[in-house]
C-alpha cells in the first residue's frame, strides 16, 4: 500500500452533512486524504482540483446537481474521474451520468469494498490518463525542436519510406537524409526507428 | 282597441316563435294549448301532434302517469311542487329518448280560466360537463390516494436511506480502524461491528424492496391531446377556487404526446390547486395556463400564479418529499408531480415570475418513433 503522503486527494460532494462525514471517515480509514464539500459550487471554487485523484458526488443536490457538476468539469477541461452515488430510484439519472462519462455509480447504501474499489480504479485511471497526457506533451515539445526539413524526413519515416526514397522525394542526397535522421533521433530522444515512430504517433494524438 | 289587441297578439306570437327555450302552455287538466318551435326542436314532435294532447306525452314514465295526479293535487290543496319554483326534470323525445331539462312553471288566468306556462331549458350539455367532471374527480381522487401512498413510501425510503448510508459508512470505517489490533476485547468489538453492518445491510434491502414494489405500479400510456388533458384538469382544479381571473393560452397544432392522462392531469390539478391556494391573500389573483410546442417536438405546459412567490428557504428543496409551506401539508404533492413528469421523460421546474408570482413549467417529450 502506498504511503498516505503520496496519495492524491479524494473529493467528496454531498449536501447531506452526515453522509459526507461518514464517507470521509470510511475513506480515511482506507488511508485516503479527503476534502469534502456541501455544494458543487464550493467544490468548483476550490483550488487544486487538478491535483485530486477522483471525485465522489451525490446526484440529487440543491443548487447545482451532480450531472451539472460533471458537465461543468468537462467544460473546464478538468479530467477528474467522477464516481456518482445515488439514492434509490435515481437509476435513470445515474445512467445519464455514466453516459456523460462518470467512471462508476453506486447506489446508497453501498458496501465499503464497493466504494473503495471504485476509488482505487478511478485514481489509477486518472494517473494513467495523466501519464499519457504527460507523454503526449513531452513528445509534442520535442517535435517543436525539429527544423522544417527534419519534420519532412520524420513524416516520411513514419510512413515507412526507406532513406533512398526519402532522398528522392525531397530531392536531397541519401547522405543528407542520414544526417537529418541522426539529428531528429537525438532531438526526439529515440534510440531506434520503432522508438521514433512511437513518439511521433504519441505526439500526433 | 282592436288594433292594440292585434299588436299584443302578434307580439306574443313573435315572442313564442323566437324564444330559444321551449314554451308550453297547458290548461288546468294538462291539455297543451301552446307548443312553440323551440319545443319542436327539443322534443321532435310537431306542434300539430302535441296541441290538444295531454302534456304527459312529453314526459317519461313514471312522471308521465303521475302528472294528472300532480295537477289534481295542486288544484285541491294549492301546495305547489314545481309552480313558481322550477327544477331539473327529465323530458321525453318523440323517439323515446330522454334528456335533462330545467323546467320553470308559472300559473296564470286567461279569461277566468287557469293556465300553466312551462319554460323548458335543455341542460344536456351542462349535465354532460358536470358528469365528466365528477367522473374525472373520482378517478383522480382514487389514483392520487394510491400514488400518494406510493410516493410517501418512496419518499420515506429515500429519507431513511441517507442515515442508513451514514451508519454503514461509519460502521465500516470503525471496523477498518480497529482491524489488526491484537486484543480479545477488540476482536469481540469487531464481531459486534460486523453484526451491526449486517443489520444495516438488511435494512437497506427492505428499503430497496419497498422502493421496487412502489415503482412497479402500472401506468397506462397512450397518445393524447395535451390541450384537452390540461383543460379538463384545470376545470377540476378551479372548482371552489373562488374569484380567480383565468387566462388560457392553448397553442394550436400541438403534437400528441404519449402520456398516462390521469397522471398528467394529477400534476396539472396539483399545480392549479397550489396556484389558487398561493393567491388566497393576494390583491391580484390571476391564474395563467399555457401550452406550447418545444424545440424537440414535444409540448410544454405552464401554470403561473400572481401569488407572493416561493419563500427562498424552500426554493432549493421544493420538489423533495416532506417539504411543505402548508400548515396541513405532507409535502407530497410537488415531489409526486416531479416523479410523474420524470417518469414521462420530461422535466418539471419552478421559477419566480417577474411580477412576483410563481411559474411552474413542465415539458413532455415527443413520442418515440
Amino acid at each position: 500500500m502506498m504511503a498516505t503522503a503520496t496519495r492524491p486527494v479524494v473529493f467528496v460532494v454531498d449536501d447531506d452533512e452526515d453522509v459526507r462525514d461518514s464517507l470521509r471517515a470510511l475513506l480515511e480509514s482506507a488511508h485516503w486524504p479527503v476534502e469534502d464539500f456541501a455544494a458543487a459550487a464550493d467544490f468548483l471554487a476550490h483550488d487544486g482540483l487538478e491535483e485530486g485523484g477522483c471525485l465522489v458526488t451525490d446526484i440529487r443536490m440543491p443548487g447545482m446537481d451532480g450531472l451539472a457538476l460533471q458537465a461543468t468539469l468537462a467544460a473546464r477541461g478538468i479530467g477528474l474521474p467522477v464516481i456518482v452515488v445515488t439514492g434509490h430510484g435515481d437509476v435513470p439519472l445515474a445512467v445519464q451520468a455514466m453516459k456523460a462519462g462518470a467512471v462508476d455509480f453506486l447506489e446508497k447504501p453501498f458496501d465499503d469494498e464497493q466504494i473503495l474499489t471504485a476509488v482505487v480504479r478511478a485514481v489509477d485511471r486518472h494517473r494513467q490518463d495523466q501519464g499519457r497526457q504527460a507523454a503526449i506533451s513531452a513528445a509534442r515539445a520535442r517535435l517543436d525542436l525539429l527544423t522544417p526539413r527534419e519534420r519532412q524526413v520524420l513524416d516520411l519515416l513514419v510512413q515507412g519510406r526507406p532513406n533512398k526514397v526519402i532522398a528522392f522525394e525531397l530531392d536531397i542526397s541519401p547522405r543528407t537524409v542520414e544526417i537529418h535522421r541522426a539529428h531528429l533521433m537525438e532531438k526526439m530522444d529515440a534510440r531506434s526507428l520503432s522508438d521514433l515512430v512511437r513518439v511521433a504517433i504519441a505526439a500526433g494524438d | 282597441m282592436a288594433s292594440a289587441e292585434t299588436t299584443a297578439d302578434s307580439l306574443f306570437e313573435a315572442l313564442i316563435a323566437t324564444a330559444v327555450d321551449g314554451v308550453v302552455v297547458i290548461d288546468a287538466h294538462g291539455v297543451v294549448e301552446v307548443y312553440n318551435p323551440a319545443c319542436e326542436r327539443l322534443f321532435g314532435y310537431d306542434a300539430a301532434e302535441v296541441v290538444g294532447q295531454n302534456v304527459s306525452i312529453l314526459m317519461p314514465a313514471p312522471y308521465r302517469d303521475a302528472h294528472d295526479d300532480y295537477i289534481a293535487a295542486y288544484r285541491h290543496t294549492g301546495v305547489a311542487r314545481i309552480i313558481g319554483i322550477g327544477r331539473e326534470v327529465v323530458g321525453r323525445r318523440k323517439d323515446g329518448s330522454t334528456f335533462p331539462m330545467y323546467l320553470s312553471v308559472g300559473e296564470g288566468r286567461v279569461g277566468g280560466r287557469r293556465i300553466f306556462v312551462g319554460i323548458i331549458h335543455d341542460i344536456t350539455n351542462r349535465r354532460d360537463a358536470e358528469r365528466r367532471l365528477q367522473d374525472l374527480q373520482a378517478e383522480l381522487l382514487h389514483v392520487s390516494r394510491l400514488t400518494a401512498m406510493g410516493q410517501m413510501s418512496s419518499g420515506l425510503a429515500h429519507e431513511l436511506n441517507q442515515p442508513l448510508t451514514a451508519i454503514m459508512n461509519y460502521v465500516k470505517a470503525a471496523r477498518r480502524t480497529a482491524e489488526g489490533v491484537e486484543d480479545p476485547r477488540v476482536a469481540r468489538a469487531l464481531e459486534l461491528i460486523d453484526k451491526a453492518a449486517a443489520q444495516t445491510a438488511r435494512a437497506g434491502q427492505i428499503i430497496r424492496r419497498l422502493r421496487d414494489f412502489v415503482e412497479k405500479g402500472e401506468t397506462h400510456r397512450r397518445l393524447e391531446d395535451i390541450n384537452t388533458t390540461v383543460a379538463d384538469a384545470v376545470a377540476l382544479g378551479v372548482v371552489g377556487g373562488g374569484d380567480v381571473e383565468r387566462r388560457f393560452d392553448y397553442a394550436t397544432g400541438l403534437p400528441q404526446v404519449m402520456i398516462d392522462r390521469i397522471q398528467i392531469q394529477q400534476v396539472v390539478l396539483n399545480l392549479v390547486r397550489n396556484a389558487i391556494e398561493a393567491m388566497a391573500a393576494s390583491p391580484r389573483r390571476q391564474l395563467r395556463i399555457a401550452t406550447a410546442p418545444t424545440a424537440d417536438g414535444g409540448v410544454a405546459v405552464t401554470v403561473a400564479d400572481t401569488g407572493p412567490g416561493l419563500p427562498p428557504e424552500i426554493v432549493d428543496r421544493l420538489f423533495q418529499p416532506f417539504v411543505t409551506t402548508k400548515e396541513n401539508g405532507m409535502g407530497i404533492g410537488l415531489s409526486l408531480c416531479r416523479t410523474i413528469i420524470d417518469a414521462h421523460g420530461g422535466e418539471l421546474d419552478a421559477v419566480a415570475a417577474q411580477d412576483g408570482g410563481t411559474v411552474f413549467h413542465f415539458n413532455l417529450p415527443a413520442p418515440a418513433r
